[in-house]
C-alpha cells in the first residue's frame, strides 16, 4: 500500500558522487580509539585494562542496563589507554588501542538453525543497534511489547549525499536479504517491507532480481517517492504500510517494527558468521573531499584517517563545514579527531557553495515551513514562542511533535534557525519536567 | 581545514528561496500593472511609482539608522530596504492613488494641462512615511506589522484628503477617453460593452493600479506560478464576492433578474479595487493567516465586508477597508485555527472512577 505523507521537501539529492563507487576497504589504521557510547542509553562497562592484549572482535566493553550495548575490538593489539575524548555530541570514554597489524579474530559461534530467541540473544550479545543514526539497541526493539506483525526495513536513505545503504542493496544483496529473514524471525513476523525511494532504480532492480530468482514473496520490495523526509520513522511506516503511528507512541503500538538496512545486513554477519559489530560501510563524501568513496571503515578510526584514505581535501576547494551524518540532520563537527562509531554512516566535507553560513533574517510570516512541515506543526509559531520563552504556546503549535526533520529551516526564506530553536526548547522543557 | 563552522542542523538550505527573491517576483508581477497605469493614465503614474519607491527607500533607512544609532555608511549599508519589501509597499502604494491629486494646488501647468504636481508627490511623502515608519517599523519591521502597509496608508490618505482622491482622468489608448464616474459610485446601466470596459481598464478610477483587469491576471498567473501566493486566497475572494454581491446589490439592493443580475455581478468582481486587493494585498504574507483553514475564513471576511460596505454603507469602495478589517482580525484566527499533527490522537476523556 503505497502513500504519501503531506509537506516534505525535495532538496538536491547530490548522491551523484558515491552513488557508482563499490565500497572499498579501509585497512586498520595504526592506532584506534573505540568510544563506549556508540548508541541511545547508557554508555556501556569498559572490561579491559591498559596493556591488555585484545583480539579483533574481543569484547572491550559490556552492555550496562537495560538499554546499552556491547562493543567490540575492532584490530588486535594492546590497549594503550582509556580516556575521556569529545564525541561529536558531547565527550565519553574512549578505549584507545595500538594495532599490531596481525588482525587476530575471535568469532561468537554461529547459530545453526535460528529461531527468534537465539537470533535476539545474539543481536544483544553482538552489539548491534539501529545503524541509521538514532542508534537504539536493536534487541530492545525486537522484544516489542505488543504483537508485531510487519517489519520495514527503512531502505529510503532520504537524506542527501549518503549512499552506504544504496551500495548494500546492489553488493551485498544476498547477505541483506538474510539479514532481513534473520529480523523477521527475530521479530516473528511474517512480512518485511523493503522501503526505497525511487531514485536507486539499480537497488531495487538488484532486490526485486534476487527475490524472484530465489522465490521470496514474504519480503516485498516498496517503491516509494523521493522525498525528505521519507526515511523518518512515522513516515516510512506510513507510506508502506499506509498505518499511522500515534503521537507519543512506539511503531510497535501499530504492529510495526522498523529497522535500517545496515543493521539488517550486521545481523547476518553476526548471526550466519559469529562477527559482532565492530566496523560499518559509510559514505565519504562532499565538495570537498578528493575521491569520494564508500568505504568500510573499523570501529575507533578518527575521521581524518578515513579522510586521508580518500586522498585529504580537495586542492583549491575551501572546506567550511565538517558534517557527521547527512545534511540534514547530522552534526556539524569542528574537526577530525572524532572516532567513527556504529551510527557514522557519512563524513561530508562541504565547500562554501554547498553548505548555507549566513545569517538569518526577520521572520516574513509566509508560512512555507509550515507547508514543508511533514508533522504538519507550525514551525513559525513554535519558533516566535520558544525565542520569548512561551513554552507553552510553542508546545500549542506543536513543539513535542517535532521531528527536527529540518524541512522548515531548509525552505525558510529568512534563513532562520528554526530547528536550533526547538532544540533548545524542547531541553529546556526537559530541564523542567525533572 | 580550519576555521569549520559549527551549527545545529540542516546544513543545506533551498537555494531558491529568499526574502529579497520573493519581494522580487512580487516586483515583477507588479510590472505590467505600473505599464498598464501608465498607458492610460501618463506619465504621472510614473512619476508617482517611483517618487513612492525613492521616499519609503529612504524612510526605511533612515529609520534603521536611527534605532540602530548608526549614521554612518555601515548603517546605510545595512538598512532593511535590502530586502526589497518596501519598495513592494512603495509599488503598491502607487498604485492605489490617484495619477494626480490637487490638494494646495502646488502644480506646474501648461496650457490648462497639469505638468507636473508638487501636490501629488507631497501626498506619495506623506503615504510612504505613514506605510513604512508607522504601521511597518514601529510596529516590528517586516513580517511583524499588524496590516498591511500600503494599504494603511491608503486608507490613511483616502481619509484625509477625501475630496482630493477624484477620478483620474484616462487618456484614451484608442477607446474614447473615459471621464465618466467609476461603475460603483454611478448608478449607470450595466452591459456588455461596459463590462468589456472594465476588462480592459479604460474607464476612470480613484486607483491607478486596479483599472486593468488583465494586468492584474498576468500577475497573478506569474505569482502563482511561481509559488509566491497561494492561488486559491484570491478565487475564494472573488468567489464569495460574487456570491454577496448577487445576494445583497442583486437581489436585495437593486431586485435585478435574468442578465441584468449575473452582468450586475460581474460589474462588481471587475470593477473597484477588488481583484488588485485579493491579489496583492490580501495575499501578504505577514498581515493573513498561515494555514490555510485560517485563509479560508479571511476570505470569506474580506469578501463579505466589502460588499456590505459597497451596497450598504456610505463609501462606494470597500476593499481597502474590508482586508485592514481581516488583518485586524488575523492573530485571533492564528490563535484557534492551527493544524493538527500527523498521527495526533484525540485525547480520550478520563472516565470519573466510581
Amino acid at each position: 500500500m503505497r502513500k504519501l505523507f503531506k509537506g516534505g521537501i525535495h532538496p538536491s539529492a547530490c548522491k551523484g558522487l558515491t552513488d557508482r563507487c563499490a565500497i572499498e576497504v579501509m585497512p586498520s589504521p595504526a592506532i584506534v580509539a573505540i568510544p563506549i557510547s556508540q548508541h541511545i542509553g547508557k554508555p556501556a562497562k569498559v572490561v579491559v585494562e591498559v596493556g591488555q592484549e585484545v583480539k579483533m572482535g574481543q569484547l572491550i566493553a559490556q552492555c550496562d542496563g537495560a538499554i546499552s550495548a556491547n562493543i567490540f575490538s575492532s584490530v588486535s593489539g594492546k590497549v594503550k589507554e582509556i580516556k575521556v575524548l569529545p564525541t561529536p555530541t558531547g565527550a565519553c570514554e574512549h578505549i584507545v588501542i595500538e594495532n599490531d597489524g596481525n588482525d587476530e579474530e575471535v568469532r561468537l559461534q554461529p547459530i545453526e538453525n535460528p529461531d527468534s530467541d537465539s537470533v535476539v540473544d545474539r543481536l544483544v550479545s553482538a552489539g548491534i543497534i539501529g545503524m541509521g543514526g538514532a542508534g537504539f539497541p536493536a534487541g530492545v526493539k525486537f522484544r516489542p511489547t505488543s504483537p508485531v506483525d510487519t517489519l520495514v526495513v527503512n531502505a529510503a536513505e532520504c537524506e542527501p549525499y549518503v549512499n552506504c545503504d544504496n551500495r548494500i542493496m546492489i553488493e551485498y544483496a544476498s547477505e541483506f536479504i538474510d539479514g532481513v529473514k534473520l529480523l523477521m524471525t527475530a521479530g516473528k513476523v511474517n512480512k518485511a517491507y523493503i522501503a526505497v525511494e525511487d531514485n536507486k532504480p539499480l537497488a531495487i532492480k538488484t532486490l526485486n532480481d534476487y527475490l524472484t530468482e530465489n522465490e521470496i514473496d514474504d519480503i516485498v520490495v516498496s517503491v516509494l517517492k523521493t522525498k525528505y523526509p521519507q526515511g523518518s520513522e512515522k513516515h516510512i511506516i506510513y507510506s508502506a504500510t499506509g498505518r499511522v503511528v500515534p503521537l507519543g507512541s512506539l511503531p510497535a503500538s501499530v504492529g510495526v517494527i522498523v529497522t535500517n538496512t545496515h543493521t539488517a545486513l550486521s545481523t547476518h554477519y553476526a548471526v550466519r558468521e559469529g562477527i559482532p559489530l565492530y566496523k560499518r560501510i559509510m559514505t565519504v563524501t562532499g565538495e570537498g573531499i578528493t575521491t569520494p568513496k564508500n568505504v568500510w571503515v573499523s570501529g575507533g578510526t578518527s575521521y581524518n584517517q578515513v579522510i586521508d584514505f580518500c586522498g585529504g581535501t580537495k586542492e583549491g576547494k575551501r572546506v567550511v563545514k565538517m558534517i557527521s551524518g547527512g545534511p540534514m540532520m547530522g552534526f556539524a563537527v569542528a574537526g577530525g579527531v572524532y572516532a567513527c562509531g556504529k551510527t557514522t554512516s557519512c563524513i561530508i566535507l562541504m565547500t562554501d557553495g554547498e553548505a548555507f553560513t549566513g545569517a538569518p533574517s526577520a521572520c516574513i510570516n509566509c508560512g512555507r515551513c509550515a507547508k514543508a512541515c511533514p508533522m504538519n506543526l507550525m514551525p513559525m509559531y513554535m519558533d516566535a514562542y520558544s525565542r520569548v520563552g512561551d513554552w507553552d504556546g510553542a508546545v500549542k503549535y506543536g513543539l513535542n511533535a517535532c521531528i527536527e526533520c529540518g524541512c522548515c529551516t531548509y525552505v525558510c526564506p529568512a534563513k532562520r534557525t528554526l530547528v536550533q530553536s526547538f532544540r533548545l526548547a524542547k531541553r529546556e522543557l526537559r530541564g523542567r519536567k525533572k | 581545514m580550519d576555521n569549520l563552522t559549527v551549527s545545529s542542523s540542516p546544513h543545506i538550505t533551498s537555494p531558491v528561496s529568499s526574502t529579497r527573491k520573493i519581494m522580487f517576483d512580487v516586483i515583477i508581477a507588479l510590472c505590467p500593472l505600473v505599464i498598464a497605469a501608465v498607458l492610460f493614465f501618463g506619465y504621472h503614474v510614473l512619476i508617482n511609482v517611483l517618487s513612492c519607491v525613492a521616499f519609503c527607500v529612504v524612510f526605511e533607512t533612515l529609520y534603521h539608522m536611527t534605532a540602530k544609532k548608526s549614521f554612518n555608511k555601515k548603517g546605510i549599508l545595512s538598512s532593511p530596504a535590502s530586502d526589497l519589501s518596501c519598495v513592494v509597499t512603495a509599488i503598491i502604494l502607487a498604485l492605489n492613488l490617484p495619477a494626480t491629486i490637487s490638494v494646495w494646488g502646488l502644480n506646474i501647468v501648461s496650457g490648462g494641462q497639469v505638468i507636473f504636481s508638487f501636490d501629488t508627490v507631497i501626498v506619495c511623502a506623506l503615504g510612504s512615511l505613514f506605510a513604512i515608519v508607522l504601521v511597518k517599523q514601529l510596529f516590528g519591521g517586516i513580517g511583524k506589522n499588524f496590516a498591511n502597509p500600503a494599504l494603511a496608508a491608503r486608507a490613511f490618505l483616502f481619509l484625509t484628503f477625501s475630496s482630493a482622491f477624484v477620478v483620474s482622468q484616462t487618456i484614451g489608448l484608442g477607446f474614447e477617453a473615459s471621464t465618466g464616474a467609476t461603475w460603483l459610485s454611478g448608478n449607470g446601466e450595466t452591459t456588455g460593452d461596459v463590462l468589456l470596459r472594465l476588462l480592459i481598464g479604460n474607464v476612470g478610477s480613484g486607483a491607478v493600479g486596479e483599472t486593468c483587469v488583465i494586468a492584474i491576471l498576468i500577475g497573478y498567473i506569474y505569482l502563482s506560478v511561481r509559488k509566491v501566493i497561494d492561488f486559491r486566497i484570491p478565487l475564494m475572494i472573488i468567489g464569495w464576492s460574487a456570491l454577496f454581491a448577487l445576494l445583497f446589490d442583486g437581489l436585495i439592493a437593486k431586485g435585478l433578474g435574468g442578465v441584468d443580475l449575473i452582468f450586475n455581478m460581474l460589474a462588481h468582481v471587475l470593477s473597484g479595487g477588488l481583484l488588485f486587493g485579493s491579489v496583492f494585498m490580501a495575499t501578504d504574507y505577514a498581515t493573513t493567516p498561515n494555514t490555510f483553514k485560517g485563509n479560508c475564513i479571511f476570505c470569506f471576511g474580506v469578501a463579505l465586508f466589502t460588499m456590505l460596505i459597497r451596497v450598504f454603507a456610505s463609501f462606494p469602495e470597500g476593499v481597502s477597508f474590508a482586508i485592514l478589517i481581516m488583518n485586524c482580525v488575523t492573530p485571533l484566527i492564528d490563535k484557534y485555527v492551527y493544524p493538527k499533527p500527523f498521527g495526533y490522537v484525540k485525547p480520550k476523556k478520563e472516565v470519573a472512577k466510581k
